[in-house]
């Protein structure tokens, strides 16, 4: 920590102000001003040149195929025919299932880290749970493929479809790829993001309402239901979404599970695939430009996705925090 | 802390059959909490101990060092180029995404006006948010189309995946630097970027630390950026970063489609090495974060 | 905080050791082999070539120094990327369509491999060699044949005891040669699936379920019960599928073999202008021809700017490389094919 004296001690404005500095300190202070501006603007090009980038790599599917595109079921490379509505199909299903699981899940978690855990034990717990989130999602994949997936087509689903197989989301046929085990393998992905986030809502609720309910006679469950899961729930709400955004994002380890079936099924033990999966396995191998194209718009279809999760979660978890600050 | 006060509302009280029921939606809470915590913890443990069961017994010192062939039929040697790979791949992301995040903090926190600031950090969440595999074809367009693969691409890829956290982090950390602070360097007489670069920075440099490591940890499992920009490679030993690199979470993804159970266990072992070093920087973080945290939650 | 900086140093220090180090040592083996005119490659493409490719990637490095890097991402990767310029050569199992001409105008094909894609099956209680012919194929992966005691199956099969097992098709997701291979022979043995599905490397299945690679494939076919996929010659061989006989156009049901396969390439005697010679199910003269036999193309830039190292490459591939082939069932390339690769070796470079 170095200090830089002048000869004289002028008085603190006029340092503020710039007076009395010398050449170096000006530059150094326009220097620091420029570079991180234009960090701050590299940032923001980034993202504007990814948009413009795939918007103009999808032109001439857009062009060919229009709107169209989102409901065409037909994905024929032979014929020339691109459609995305069944790996839209696969991504919708194996998100929203993942995302079912993983709600409840995440919740209690977080729940069990704010108000049940033994405190000694709370960063241990939350920072085992996190390390969930670190592994890489090529590892879950393998795992997946080798592990997860022969113990559901021997042990599981067997189990699944003799109760339940009258529901045609169990019944017919099971395999060792699939939309469960995608399913599976999300939820594992998604439910440390959205127990994270969620047990700092939870933490924003005012210890005054949650005191307050108990010394009323409230059961934790009841303070838990009656305070603090209506005062979060915009929160989770972003919370979720937030986790929504990565399973749909998520190309790698759903590639290697789903069995990569363009398919539109009601069973989710068939195989099927999703946008991010399609373009990870026939981006570097499609036979013509148009199916290039194709799966760029698939990438703008993705894209178009983020940006709506991010900026409506963005606005549910701020709302929850700015009225906690304002609340004191 | 259950309420274990008899309630004294006589509403409450003519009701003991309620209140039973009551204790026991509470005690199915706790029961699910626990469980909920309980199967989080459990498939950790479970993952981890997987990859270390199928892994363990591949691991030896050839197959640190000798390098991974794909295209070979039957077990190819090891992961030595992979790993030689992943750290120059991972090395010269972390040298471009740090510095420029770093920068993007002090921005926001030194020079931004309160609407810019917003603005940034939109773009950076939105940047965050971005599917990696759509990274992936942007740098393909940008640097690979045209030209060959390459390493270079490849971490450039890998930056733009580590540019908002590192980006983020350092915001948290540099706001989390009291004022008072700020204020001493300047009243000495030091200037705005003597200041910042003498004072705010080394302050949250631990912060800054761990939000680069948490940023590599994360890069170095990432697979889909490098899929189309740096997945063709040699089964020898590389480190020009003009040309494809091999890297540690392809070689996996590629084995990892394999039939042949030899491979199979090359990509157990690759993971066991992959996922201990993630574990450790990752646990380091922490560790890092909490001791900084506490610093400086006692120097206010 | 003096602490903490120096480890950040001391790990800096040993990253930018480790990759000089790394660098020193590989810059060695550009330097040998001063017998070679050429320098290293980078290709891709088809996976059935790759367990050749391997062989040859290792030979040629110890014989000229030269690496040859090559990324098996499926036949349609080759063309795709060696139309946006990305390789310096291409391998191909399908030839360039007219348009993919179009677009990779100066690409020249050169035939550098002859193998087959095998009809794989994996089915408890059925041994080997089960026998099926065009139609039946055909019929299995439309979707029209389910079960494997069909009776168009236990036609061909008297004498087989055939489970009642769900057929599952298995089919390459990716832009693949072996694609082109199967979906070429069933268009021109069944008028149904040519107006159907039509012929391609990536071809919209009616039925089944997907798999990236000849690798991602096998996985899939050895872990379901009742499948039946399609796969390169030499994945069929080394993780030992049961092989469907297939009847070929003299009737009699072949499985690949060195013979069956060089049989159905000597009934081509001819080889077009560009070399793309179709050898799928061959005339009634080839009696003892594999119905699925196809060459591998080298894709090669007539203007590029490695042209010496591609001829180098490319003149080793069909020549002292083939000596690889037959363990990998590979068969040797046809003396007719040999002289046009020759001759459209020496085009390369203009």
């Amino acid at each position: 920590m170095t200090t830089e004296t002048t000869t004289a001690t002028p008085p603190v404005s006029a340092l503020l102000a710039g007076k009395g500095r010398g050449i170096v300190d000006r530059f150094g202070d326009r220097a620091l001003y420029v570079l991180t501006l234009a960090a701050a603007l590299l940032s923001v090009a980034i993202v504007l040149g990814l948009a413009y980038k795939i918007v103009d790599e999808a032109s001439s599917a857009f062009s060919t195929f229009g709107f169209g595109f989102l409901t065409s079921s037909d994905f024929d490379p032979v014929k020339g025919n691109f459609g995305a509505a069944d790996f839209i199909y696969g991504t919708v299903v194996s998100s929203f299932g993942a995302l079912l699981l993983a709600t409840p899940i995440s919740i209690a978690i977080a729940l069990f880290l704010t108000e049940l855990a033994p405190r000694s034990s709370r960063t241990a717990i939350g920072t085992l749970v996190e390390l969930l989130a670190g592994i890489p999602s090529v590892i879950l994949g393998l795992w997946g493929i080798i592990i997860l997936g022969p113990f559901l087509n021997d042990h599981f689903e067997p189990i699944l479809h003799a109760v339940l197989g009258w529901i045609p989301l169990f019944g017919g046929q099971y395999g060792l790829v699939g939309m469960f085990p995608a399913i599976l393998i999300l939820t594992i992905m998604t439910v440390p993001i959205v127990s994270s986030l969620t047990r700092e809502i939870f933490a924003t609720v005012p210890p005054t309402d949650k005191e307050g309910a108990l010394a009323l006679g409230a059961t934790r469950w009841e303070m838990i239901k009656t305070v603090v899961l209506p005062y979060s729930r915009p929160g989770i709400v972003g919370a979720v979404i937030l986790g929504l955004g990565r399973a749909v994002g998520e190309a790698i380890a759903v590639t290697q599970v789903i069995g990569n079936t363009a398919a539109i099924h009601s069973n989710i033990f068939l195989p099927a695939d999703t946008l991010a999966s399609k373009i990870a396995n026939s981006y570097q191998g499609a036979a013509t430009d148009l199916q290039i194209s194709s799966l760029a718009y698939f990438a703008v279809i993705l894209f178009v996705l983020s940006l709506i999760f991010n900026s409506v979660a963005r606005l549910l978890v701020r709302s929850v925090e700015s009225r906690s600050r304002s609340s004191g | 802390m259950e309420s274990t006060r008899k309630p004294e509302h006589p509403l409450l009280a003519a009701r003991s059959g309620n209140l039973r029921r009551r204790r026991a939606a509470n005690r199915g809470m706790e029961i699910s909490a626990w469980v909920a915590a309980v199967l989080a913890v459990g498939v950790l443990a479970l993952v981890i101990a997987s990859v270390a069961v199928k892994g363990i017994g591949s691991i030896s010192l050839d197959f640190l060092t000798k390098n991974a062939d794909p295209n070979a039929l039957g077990s190819t040697g090891g992961i030595g180029n992979a790993l030689v790979g992943t750290g120059i791949l991972v090395g010269l992301a972390t040298l471009m995404a740090v510095p420029v995040g770093i920068l993007v903090a002090i921005y926001t926190n030194e020079f931004a006006s309160a609407r810019s600031r917003n603005t940034i950090r939109y773009f950076l969440d939105l940047l965050n948010g971005v599917p990696t595999i759509v990274t992936g074809i942007f740098i393909f367009g940008l640097l690979v189309a045209g030209h060959q693969q390459s390493g270079f691409a490849g971490s450039v890829a890998l930056a733009v995946v580590m540019l908002p956290l590192v980006a983020r982090s350092c915001q948290e950390v540099l706001a989390l630097v009291p004022e008072t602070t700020k204020e001493a360097g300047l009243a000495l007489g030091a200037s705005r970027w003597r200041t910042t670069v003498s004072v705010v920075v080394p302050t949250a440099l631990s912060g800054m630390i761990t939000g680069a490591l948490l940023a590599v940890a994360r890069a170095l499992g990432e697979t889909a950026p490098l899929l189309f920009v740096s997945s063709i490679f040699a089964p020898t030993l590389a480190s020009d970063p003009s040309q494809p690199l091999p890297s540690v979470p392809v070689v996996i993804f590629q084995f990892s489609e394999s039939p042949e159970p030899a491979k199979h266990d090359q990509a157990w072992a690759a993971a066991l090495v992959l996922i201990a070093v993630v574990l450790l920087i990752s646990i380091v973080a922490r560790i890092l974060s909490a001791r900084m945290r506490r610093r400086l939650g006692a120097a206010r | 905080m003096i602490s903490r900086k120096s480890i950040l140093a001391v790990a800096c220090c040993g990253v930018l050791a480790f990759g000089v180090a790394a660098c020193g040592s590989s810059s060695d083996d550009s330097a040998s082999g001063s017998s070679s005119s050429g320098g290293p490659l980078t290709g891709a493409g088809s996976t059935l070539l790759a367990p050749l490719m391997s062989k040859w990637q290792s030979d040629y490095s110890s014989r000229t120094g030269n690496t040859v890097t090559y990324g098996a991402i499926g036949s349609g990767g080759g063309i795709e990327q060696i139309t946006a310029g990305t390789i310096d050569f291409g391998a191909s199992d399908a030839p360039l369509t007219p348009d993919q001409q179009k677009a990779a105008s100066d690409v020249l094909m050169v035939p550098w491999a002859l193998s087959s894609t095998d009809p794989v099956y994996n089915v408890s209680g059925v041994d080997d060699g089960l026998h099926l012919d065009g139609a039946t194929l055909a019929g299995i992966f439309l979707g029209d044949i389910t079960t494997w005691n069909d009776p168009a199956i236990a036609k061909l099969n008297p004498g087989t005891d055939l489970p009642s097992t769900k057929i599952t098709p298995v089919y390459r997701s990716d832009g693949s040669g072996d694609t082109y291979i199967l979906t070429d022979y069933l268009s021109k043995v069944s008028s149904e699936w040519k107006s159907k599905v039509g012929v391609g490397t990536e071809v919209k299945f009616p039925t089944g379920v997907g798999g990236k690679g000849n690798d991602g494939v096998s996985a899939v076919l050895s872990k379901t019960d009742g499948a039946i996929a399609y796969v390169g010659a030499a994945y069929a061989q080394s993780n030992e599928f049961d092989q469907v006989a297939v009847e070929n156009a003299a009737g009699n049901f072949e499985q690949p073999s060195l013979d069956t396969i060089s049989a159905a390439a000597a009934a081509v005697k001819s080889v077009p202008s560009d070399n793309a010679a179709s050898i799928v199910d061959p005339p009634k003269s080839a009696t003892d021809a594999y119905p699925l036999a196809s060459y591998t193309y080298a894709l090669a830039p007539s203007n590029s700017d490695k042209a010496d190292a591609l001829q180098e490459f490319l003149t080793y591939a069909i020549g002292p490389g083939q000596s690889y082939g037959p363990d990998l069932l590979f068969a040797k390339l046809p003396s007719q094919i040999l002289a046009a690769d020759r001759a459209t070796i020496k085009k390369i470079g203009g």
